[in-house]
């Protein structure tokens, strides 16, 4: 079951450009996997180590940004932006690891939206950086060699193998040594430190993974959206993001990717199926019966129907 | 001098209604334990049903204060009821999630409900600023610190003083041992959710006069609410009460003597010193009680 | 690992099953209209939108275009430029639409620029003021609205008898904000002002004390105020409460001076707002007929009367698409774009008809609409005091 499933996954994720019915549903699976990168990240912090980031949209953001500005204004060509943007995003989750190194639980979440908030009126308000709420339109598309990554059908590859690179990092860090130590924390802090786990270094080692996935996610979306504002700040992304781990399960790997999935279509869905007046509020609706319907999430409630392996 | 006094003044009204929002939610997600992203939408819902009262229904002004505590505690005791009491062992991330939900939907209803322009709601103040020397204020205003401070007093009455006050602060501090004890954990949860949204509620009723009522006013408001909270310490009372009065009136002479573009950051870069310097809080004390 | 992925890809399945519905096969000519229909200026977005659905309106009832119905294909693009770009992009490849107009604010016009381009289909865009956008060389943008170096141009010839020496600004913190300050800046200086303090508020902020102290402080004589007419309303009571006395300029058209006067009664008397079109004096309109008919079909539809000011705006957009798609004789979107740079009609606001605007060889369209000046006195929107004919 476990290698037919994976193989039967990763042939329809890789054939998906040839079956789907229009550029329009390519685009809503280019961003259903920059969210996955997204709420990967997410997932990270919120899932395995327990504290909740609400400031994630940060991170999303530096990568965005950062990305643009080397490829707009310094002439980078898209890699070595990339690996800029993911550079800066993650030192920027060394800065918040240490300094909320002291703070757990609701407290490490203020901080963490605080830190989006100053980010956010920093991208405004500095405007000989930013450009401010202008935005910074016409950011290149990356290039691969001589090849142009401009078409939908390349962008699609580009981020297929982001999400798989992603998922792979996730999956060897939650299965090693590291992973069992934050998921020792994260049940039972005081007893994993009695054992010689170092709460402090663990929790920034995840923090600065994290907050480089979601560079990873910025740079992507800066790059297909080809512009980039302050509004990449917005709490509404990092709502989403929440959304998609925690409904789609926090703590599995699998689970984030599902709730990017689901959470990138339905609204698409919603504004095919409905009119425009009651497309948010039947999102609303369907968030409040998924949870109360499937409390702890998709993937470990199918988990639980189907025992498997584990 | 003038300047900074009315700056001072500014900041204090400002800084009471983050505290009367801040209190409200101290309480439920100090206590419940729940990141009751939807005290926004309470504080949205105050302002509305005080301005459908007032404008539509003609009632008095006072008396539509009051229908807008009702009405938000009574929302607030539904949604505990049903939403928050059958996931009450669940973590606390889910409940999070549902109440992101309770936020969406209340934002969007009332957005299809009364269509998206600026509700003004009548109020029977005189419009010209009482002076005091250098510095002047809005009878509104002033009617509005007043009450607020009213409120928070009779909160904090309640929960010091009263039997439901001592029940609450049983059940939070010890569930179990509460229950043995005869109180009804289930009524208490239903009650304490509801004073936090009537709170709010009584909030929005308050400011809607001052400012315009929307949609979307809720949403800064939950903001301003969490930050609050945190700042005074899990479940704190008289924390929550002084972390409202000083946002208010940092993030006024942030935007007086620093910057205006940058108020909301001058907040933020306070939070963030406050929780390095004192991580529990203000006023914390050891336990997480009020 | 295995069920999880059977599962994923079940899900997935059935997540773009629900795309699947095709888009409606074509009898009537369809437009797609982009504008924030929630969030924080759902209330202007949904202006513009009751503006375009007269506007439809009006057509079908002369029997469409060429015999067939128009559609508009209403999206929302809930302030978020990412939105934009979706909405954009369901519009033209599932709904086929030969032409769009929004995204009313000027970053979600800039987001959605980059689709346009991508599948060659035009973009009448009815209120976004960033200079950049006609800028830029994107060939399949037509603005109806001015930017705010035009709007700028356009109070000039009153400076003088305004009396305007010594300026201050207040404006919303956004694009159009920043553009407006800097577009009015440098021409109040070049007509001799000097230019104070320029202060900012957040889109959501609810108290301004703080800037207008400071605005207090410089001993002007007159203040600039951008924003949207919710903010106009508290900055005005709030600066008579601190008993701030001078002269305050609204630019941008989106005041509803009516709404202020109800809103902020006393507080707004004698201020002086730029609008582009002025439904308390339709007459004086550059088509009065056409302006009254608008006033009147607003006004029996139950639509508040403040909405006028930026009602129009939809109104004017869709006409100006469909008298495109006649011209072109088809609703091709190539065809429609070519017909956009020959089409001359008249709008609510007045004459419309683009000019070349941008880099050779790519340029965007951009009209000049028409600007007025008006004043509130007495509880009454009028003419202003120094246009008056006494």
């Amino acid at each position: 079951m476990t290698r037919a499933g994976g193989f039967f996954l990763a042939v329809g994720a890789l054939t998906l450009p040839l079956w789907l019915q229009s550029p329009y549903h390519v685009h809503v699976a280019i961003m259903a996997g920059i969210f996955g990168v997204l709420a990967m990240s997410l997932n990270l912090l919120l899932g395995y180590t327990g504290q909740l980031s609400l400031g994630h949209a940060a991170f999303f953001g530096i990568g965005a940004y950062t990305s643009a500005l080397l490829t707009l204004k310094l002439d980078w060509s898209f890699w070595p932006a990339l690996a800029a943007a993911m550079a800066l995003a993650g030192a920027a989750g060394l800065f918040i690891g240490r300094l909320a190194l002291k703070l757990r639980g609701a407290y490490f979440v203020l901080v963490t939206i605080s830190f989006a908030g100053v980010v956010s009126l920093v991208s405004v308000n500095w405007i000989e950086l930013t450009n401010g709420p202008l935005g910074l339109p016409g950011v290149p598309a990356p290039e691969l060699g001589p090849w142009s990554l401009r078409t939908k059908t390349a962008y699609y590859y580009l981020v297929l193998a982001a999400v798989a690179l992603s998922y792979v990092v996730c999956r060897r860090l939650v299965r090693s040594r590291i992973g069992r130590a934050l998921v020792a924390l994260r049940e039972n802090e005081p007893l994993a430190e009695s054992v010689g786990v170092d709460a402090t270094h663990y929790l920034v080692l995840a923090t600065v993974v994290s907050a480089a996935m979601a560079g990873l996610g910025g740079s992507l979306y800066a790059h297909y959206t080809r512009f980039v504002s302050p509004e990449v700040f917005l709490f509404t992304y990092t709502v989403t993001m929440v959304i998609m781990v925690v409904a789609g399960g926090k703590g599995t790997l699998a689970g984030p990717l599902v709730g990017a999935v689901l959470f990138t279509a339905l609204p698409e869905a919603l504004r095919a199926a409905a009119s425009w007046q009651w497309q948010m509020l039947a999102y609303g609706l369907l968030l409040i019966l998924l949870v109360f319907f499937l409390p702890r999430g998709i993937v470990p409630r199918l988990a639980a129907a189907f025992p498997g392996r584990r | 001098m003038a300047e900074l006094l009315q700056h001072l003044l500014n900041g204090l009204v400002l800084g009471g209604t983050y505290a009367l929002l801040g209190i409200g939610l101290t309480l439920i997600f100090g206590l419940m334990n729940v990141v009751n992203f939807a005290h926004g939408e309470f504080y949205t819902l105050g302002a509305y049903v005080s301005f459908a009262a007032l404008a539509l229904a003609g009632i008095d002004f006072f008396a539509a204060l009051l229908v807008a505590i009702v009405a938000g505690a009574a929302l607030g005791w539904l949604c505990e009821v049903t939403l928050l009491r059958p996931l009450r062992n669940e973590s606390i991330d889910t409940t999070m999630l549902v109440m992101i939900g309770v936020w969406i939907a209340m934002q969007n209803a009332e957005l299809l409900g009364w269509g998206g322009v600026a509700k003004s709601i009548p109020h029977p103040f005189p419009t010209a600023p009482l002076v005091f020397g250098p510095v002047a204020i809005a009878p509104v205003r002033l009617f509005a610190l007043v009450l607020a401070a009213g409120l928070i007093a009779a909160s904090w009455l309640t929960i010091q003083k009263t039997k439901l006050g001592r029940a609450m602060r049983a059940t939070f501090q010890d569930r179990d041992t509460a229950a043995l004890m005869g109180v009804g954990i289930g009524r208490i949860h239903a009650a304490t959710f509801a004073f936090g949204s009537g709170l709010a509620a009584a909030a929005g009723a308050l400011l809607g006069p001052i400012f315009l009522v929307y949609p979307s006013m809720g949403d800064l408001a939950s903001l301003k609410a969490f930050s609050v909270v945190i700042l005074g310490g899990l479940g704190n009372l008289p924390g929550a009460t002084l972390g409202g009065l000083l946002l208010g009136i940092a993030e006024e002479l942030g935007a007086g003597y620093i910057s205006s573009g940058y108020r909301d950051a001058v907040g933020f870069v306070i939070i963030i010193l406050v929780l390095l310097f004192r991580p529990s809080g203000l006023l914390a004390r050891q336990e997480r009680i009020a | 690992m295995g069920n999880r992925s059977i599962v994923l890809l079940a899900l997935v399945l059935v997540a773009l099953a629900a795309l699947a519905v095709p888009g409606e096969s074509q009898s009537p000519i369809k437009i797609g209209v982009i504008e924030p229909l929630s969030g924080p200026v759902a209330a202007s977005g949904n202006y513009v939108r009751m503006g375009a659905e007269i506007a439809r309106d009006w057509l079908n009832a002369k029997g469409g275009i060429g015999g067939r119905k128009v559609d508009l294909l209403i999206e929302d693009n809930k302030s978020d430029p990412k939105e934009a770009a979706s909405a954009a992009e369901k519009l033209i490849v599932r709904d086929k639409v030969p032409a769009i107009m929004g995204a009313w604010g000027s970053s979600m016009t800039l987001a959605a620029m980059p689709k346009l381009e991508e599948y060659g289909v035009p973009m009448v865009v009815e209120t976004s003021s960033a200079a950049s956008i006609t800028k830029r060389g994107n060939p399949w943008i037509f603005r109806i609205s001015p930017p705010s170096e035009m709007e700028a141009l356009g109070l000039e010839q009153y400076v003088d008898k305004l009396g305007v020496k010594r300026v201050d600004f207040l404006a919303v913190n956004t694009d159009w904000g920043r553009g407006s300050i800097t577009a009015f800046g440098d021409m109040l200086k070049k007509k001799g002002a000097a230019v104070g303090v320029a202060e900012y508020m957040e889109q959501s902020a609810t108290d301004m004390n703080a800037q207008l102290t400071k605005i207090k402080a410089t001993g002007g004589d007159t203040l600039f105020l951008t924003t949207a007419v919710e903010q106009i309303t508290l900055v005005m009571k709030q600066a008579q409460e601190q008993r701030l006395t001078r002269k305050v300029v609204t630019t941008g058209g989106s005041s509803s001076p009516t709404q202020l006067i109800k809103q902020a009664g006393a507080a707004a008397e004698g201020s002086y707002h730029i609008v582009f079109f002025m439904p308390w004096f339709p007459d004086a309109m550059p088509d009065g007929k056409l302006a009254k008919a608008f006033v009147d079909e607003w006004a029996k539809r139950g639509h508040p009367f403040e909405g006028l000011t930026e009602g129009f705006r939809g109104h004017d957009g869709i006409a100006t698409i469909a008298e495109a798609i006649r011209v072109a004789g088809k609703d091709d979107p190539k065809a429609v774009r070519e017909a956009l740079w020959n089409v001359s009609l008249m709008g609510v606001n007045g004459p419309i008809k683009f000019e070349k605007d941008g880099p050779a060889g790519k340029e965007s369209g951009q009209s000049k609409p028409s600007i007025f000046v008006v004043q509130i006195r007495d509880g009454k929107v009028a003419l202003p005091d120094f246009l008056a004919k006494k």
